[in-house]
């Protein structure tokens, strides 16, 4: 488990990095390949960027998807919880329980869809416009991350049903504050 | 009829506290279930291909951006520069405060972190002073907001994805009125400390202000970068955003130093994770505006509403109750998504502008952060002051007061907002 908690992490932080850099690398690039530097310009017009969007866009989705489940882990989703902190310990407690087990069926069901329409790409063999990926390649980032979503929700809602403790995610955490 | 149901249906579901995005996407499916004949698949694929736009890319490289200079040490060197300027007028610290705040908040793009931080540095300072503690919290709380109206805003990017308008037009129709009320706030500061004789600084001299500014400008020039950049037409705002990353980056970690290599990979992770939970309820709320369309509720509602007589100002003044209400109970994007797709082809419809729309959901949002019961500012506010949310709730009128009548005058006088972006050539 502690594994899977560490791949997860590492994984969103890196695609975070990775696409900013891309985008700075491709605007950067074509910047200077508009400079008439001798032997310089030959050579940046000879590298093809214009796949640079696409891949960010692809690397985002995936960071989309494993970055909400991470984010269910640390209770970074909040809803509109005035009316139930002012019920009595029962009722919300029930409440809790029913939203995540909502949130547990929702991202099942959507995994589940997104399995259906993977295996869907894979019979067309369909590829992205610019990259020449394959398409249920990319897709695959829903099926994976809805169903360890879906693991999440299970997940922290059993510790709550066990101890009552819930993720708290901190809005403004700021750091260097400390003279 | 059916719009009834499904926003009951909406409304239920999140009071029972889910996750906004979890209760969007299942108001979405049970309606899809039970009640039409929308093949199934049509909205799977919504539900994949609802993030794929270049254009959104810019939310989670903006918020990155943020997080690279939400440090204490970029706070301090704004407070520096802001009470060198204004710290010797009448309200000194306090002026200083609302301008520190007004710098961060742009920066670092988020209010309540501009809260901890400014408040945190100043507070205690303030109280030492001599000023009341209630006057310092009011004007960290209110001020803290000051960051969604300037540009670069994440609210205002998630606004133009929502209705598909141009974040370039956004970000500089943002400026006029968010100096305006940065303005507002200095002087109902200004005059509540001259009335009430509180201390003032002395007169710092250029040298200092000098070099407080060439500290402070490392931290500033992000601001230039994205609206010089967007504005001279050098990159898209998703580039721009991508190319403040890299800059905010580079200013923490090699230039103030604020930042260790080391600690790198958590402002990742943190700006992955915040810009996750932005995306996954855009993706949700993607699907519930192709189901209000489906259904063509905006459409039935606008003709509802013009049948009753009701006009643009009538419309506006609707607009700005309900999203102040919605202000108490949820935060600035999920308010734009669930709302926008509503409300936009509404607008559009009596003939306002919608640039001119997008900056009043703004300033909406901006004063929901900070009016009691329940706003984000005021919860942040009152841990680092160590008040209760009743008697914040006191501290802050003059300056909410402020923020109302603010709100007033951009709702009612367009050429506040869209001025600027006119006279610049980049919207007709």
């Amino acid at each position: 488990m502690k594994v899977l908690d560490r791949l997860e992490e590492w994984l969103i932080g890196s695609l975070m990095a990775a696409a900013t850099l891309i985008i700075f690398v491709a605007v950067v690039h074509r910047y200077l390949s508009g400079l008439a530097i001798p032997g310089m310009q030959d050579a940046l017009l000879a590298v093809d960027l214009s796949w640079a969007q696409e891949l960010c866009i692809y690397l985002f989705v995936w960071m989309a998807k494993f970055g909400a489940a991470y984010g269910v882990r640390t209770g970074i989703h909040v809803g509109v919880d005035v009316l139930i902190n002012r019920l009595d310990e029962r009722w919300r407690r029930k409440f809790v329980l029913f939203g995540l087990g909502a949130g547990a069926l929702f991202t099942g069901i959507v995994g589940t869809l997104g399995a259906i329409l993977v295996a869907g790409l894979v019979r067309t063999q369909q590829v992205s416009a610019d990259l020449g990926l394959q398409m249920w390649l990319v897709y695959l980032a829903v099926p994976l991350g809805s169903y360890l979503m879906s693991f999440r929700f299970l997940q922290v809602g059993w510790r709550f049903f066990r101890t009552g403790e819930l993720p708290k995610h901190e809005v403004a955490h700021v750091e260097g504050l400390a003279p | 009829m059916t719009a009834a149901i499904i926003f009951g249906l909406l409304i239920a579901l999140m009071l029972t506290g889910m996750p906004v995005s979890i209760a969007l996407g299942l108001t979405v499916l049970t309606f899809l279930f039970t009640m039409t004949q929308v093949p199934i698949e049509a909205v799977a694929l919504k539900l994949f291909t609802g993030i794929e736009k270049f254009e959104i890319m810019a939310i989670p490289f903006f918020i990155l951006a943020g997080n690279f200079l939400t440090h204490g040490g970029v706070a301090r060197r704004m407070i520096r520069f802001a009470t060198s300027m204004v710290g010797h007028w009448h309200g000194g610290l306090g002026l200083g405060a609302v301008l520190a705040c007004a710098l961060f908040a742009a920066v670092s793009g988020s209010s309540p972190a501009t809260v901890v931080a400014v408040g945190s540095i100043l507070l205690p300072a303030m109280v030492k002073q001599g000023f009341p503690k209630q006057f310092g919290a009011g004007v960290i709380t209110t001020s803290g907001a000051l960051g969604i109206l300037i540009p670069p805003s994440l609210v205002m990017v998630i606004y133009a994805v929502a209705t598909s308008t141009s974040v370039g037009q956004l970000f500089m129709a943002g400026v006029i009125p968010g100096l305006t009320l940065a303005f507002l706030l200095g002087v109902t500061t200004w005059y509540r400390a001259r009335k009430f004789g509180y201390p003032r600084l002395p007169k710092a001299p250029w040298r200092e202000r000098l070099r407080a500014l060439r500290d402070s400008a490392w931290g500033l020039a992000l601001v230039l970068i994205v609206i010089g950049g967007i504005y001279a037409g050098l990159f898209t705002p998703t580039e721009a955003a991508a190319m403040s990353a890299v800059y905010a980056f580079i200013v923490a970690v090699f230039i103030y130093r604020d930042l260790p290599l080391s600690r790198v990979p958590r402002v990742l992770l943190d700006s992955a994770s915040m810009s996750a939970m932005i995306l996954y309820i855009i993706t949700n709320a993607v699907l519930f505006s192709f189901l209000m369309t489906s259904e063509q509720i905006p459409q039935a509602m606008a003709q509802w509403l013009l049948d009753q007589g009701v006009g643009p100002l009538m419309f506006l003044l609707l607009v700005n109750l309900l999203l102040l209400l919605a202000g108490n109970v949820m935060e600035p994007s999920s308010i734009i998504l669930i709302t926008a797709p509503l409300l936009f082809p509404v607008a559009m419809k009596l003939g306002i502008d919608p640039i001119h729309f997008g900056i009043i959901l703004t300033v909406n949002c901006e004063i929901g952060m900070c009016h009691p019961p329940v706003g984000l500012n005021l919860y942040v506010a009152s841990g680092i002051a160590k008040m209760g949310i009743t008697e914040l709730t006191v501290a802050v009128w003059p300056w909410l007061l402020t923020m109302l009548a603010f709100l007033v005058l951009v709702t009612y006088w367009p050429p506040l907002s869209l001025w600027l972006p006119r006279a610049l050539g980049m919207m007709s």
